[in-house]
């Protein structure tokens, strides 16, 4: 749904390799250095949230905690690694307020390992793979639901059912997604 | 909660479906494990997403505001910078995360003022017991009630972030919100500085010349 700019000029460099320096010479370009690992930390986010407003919220959290801790010529790698532990944190501290989720409930995002690159379709790839170990009737009502955004009545149409029933199936079949766990 | 599981996490499906932000109730904690899949799959279902450009946007201005550029040392100036950000979400998470000094940031309470309030008597100062909480109402308000020697104080008696009736733990002097781990002091200020939330809602309270105590309610 959204859209950002294009490839920055960072990922045109490749200044993503690990050890190498960051150099900082001037405002515009340590900008351009931080807006783009803010894009990963972002992509990172929403994967997890799936709205934008909190999405937002989080990242400038990150942004927030982590940066004033960052030091010029530090290894890139050392930073996005930063950056990303301390998404992982914000994100820890959101579902554990939100939901009450014990920190080894969150174990597949501390676990994570820091993205190497520009954002990838890593998530829609994992969300694949979920979808294809679940039940038929599971996999459809999520498939119709989430991927092809049909309404919960389009979706009982479709699967000659009603609209209650769609509603439970939706939420054992979520119920069911949640436990897969992926080799990864 | 009358409302069923699949009523609520549908109601979160349908807001993520939506754009919406997470809002989640009391309850919603049961089904946390269908409610993150269910994140992952509105995010998976978009694609990879980048930063909308009129965020990117504020962020970068953020970042520029700090003097000769040295964003990455200069907290202070980024502050400042961010702030800016803070008066546009006026009221929501984001403007509480983007405050200055996060670790200590509260954001400020606010006082309940019922439409055609009246005061009314709790009980007598001597019946409670100085520094422990009790619960009392005053018609269509809720709230916990602290003595300190001669004087009272009270804030509702409501979790500020979900609308769960807080419960008093006398071991650690704190109100503690049962549906999520959130916990407020006696003056209603959240004790997780790494999460701030709002201050609880103060309620108007006052001791009478003859001993008792009084809550302005409905």
């Amino acid at each position: 749904m959204t859209t950002g700019p294009g490839r920055s000029q960072s990922e045109a460099r490749g200044d993503e390799g690990a050890g190498e320096i960051l150099e900082l010479p001037a405002a515009s370009s340590s900008t351009a250095i931080a807006l783009d690992e803010l894009e990963l930390v972002y992509a990172f986010i929403y994967a997890r949230v799936g709205n934008r407003p909190d999405a937002e919220d989080l990242t400038q959290q990150v942004a927030m905690k982590a940066i004033p801790r960052l030091r010029p010529g530090a290894p890139a790698s050392a930073i996005r690694g930063y950056l990303f532990a301390t998404a992982r944190s914000v994100l820890g501290a959101f579902w554990s307020t939100r939901l009450g989720l014990s920190e080894s409930e969150l174990h597949e995002d501390l676990a994570m390992a820091v993205p190497p690159g520009p954002p990838s379709e890593e998530p829609a790839e994992r969300a694949r793979r979920v979808l294809e170990s679940l039940s038929d009737n599971y996999r459809r009502v999520l498939t119709l639901r989430f991927l092809h955004g049909y309404s919960l009545k389009e979706v009982a149409a479709e699967m000659r059912s009603t609209v209650g029933a769609v509603k439970v199936m939706q939420l054992r079949a979520l119920r069911a997604a949640a436990k897969v766990r992926l080799d990864e | 909660m009358s409302e069923g599981s699949e009523n609520r996490v549908d109601r979160i499906v349908s807001d993520l479906l939506r754009g919406r932000r997470l809002r989640l109730r009391g309850g919603d904690a049961d089904e946390k494990e269908a409610i993150t899949a269910a994140a992952r799959l509105v995010a998976a279902g978009q694609g990879v997403q980048r930063m909308h450009p009129a965020f990117r946007k504020r962020m970068a201005q953020a970042l520029e505001a700090a003097p000769n550029g040295g964003w990455l040392t200069r907290r202070a100036a980024l502050v400042a910078g961010l702030g800016v950000v803070t008066g546009v979400a006026a009221g929501g998470l984001m403007g509480r995360a983007m405050e200055p000094n996060l670790s200590s940031y509260v954001p400020a309470p606010r006082q309940v003022s019922p439409a055609n309030g009246r005061w009314v008597d709790v009980g007598a100062l001597a019946d409670f017991v100085d520094g422990q909480a009790t619960r009392v109402t005053a018609g269509a308000i809720g709230a916990f009630l602290f003595r300190r020697g001669d004087t009272v104080n009270a804030v509702s008696s409501i979790c500020s972030d979900l609308p769960c009736e807080l419960q008093w733990n006398g071991g650690t002097h704190v109100l503690d919100c049962p549906c999520h781990p959130a916990s407020f002091t006696p003056a209603g200020a959240p004790t997780n500085k790494a999460y701030p939330l709002p201050s609880l809602d103060l309620v108007s309270a006052r001791v009478t010349d003859a001993g008792r105590v009084e809550i302005l309610g409905t």
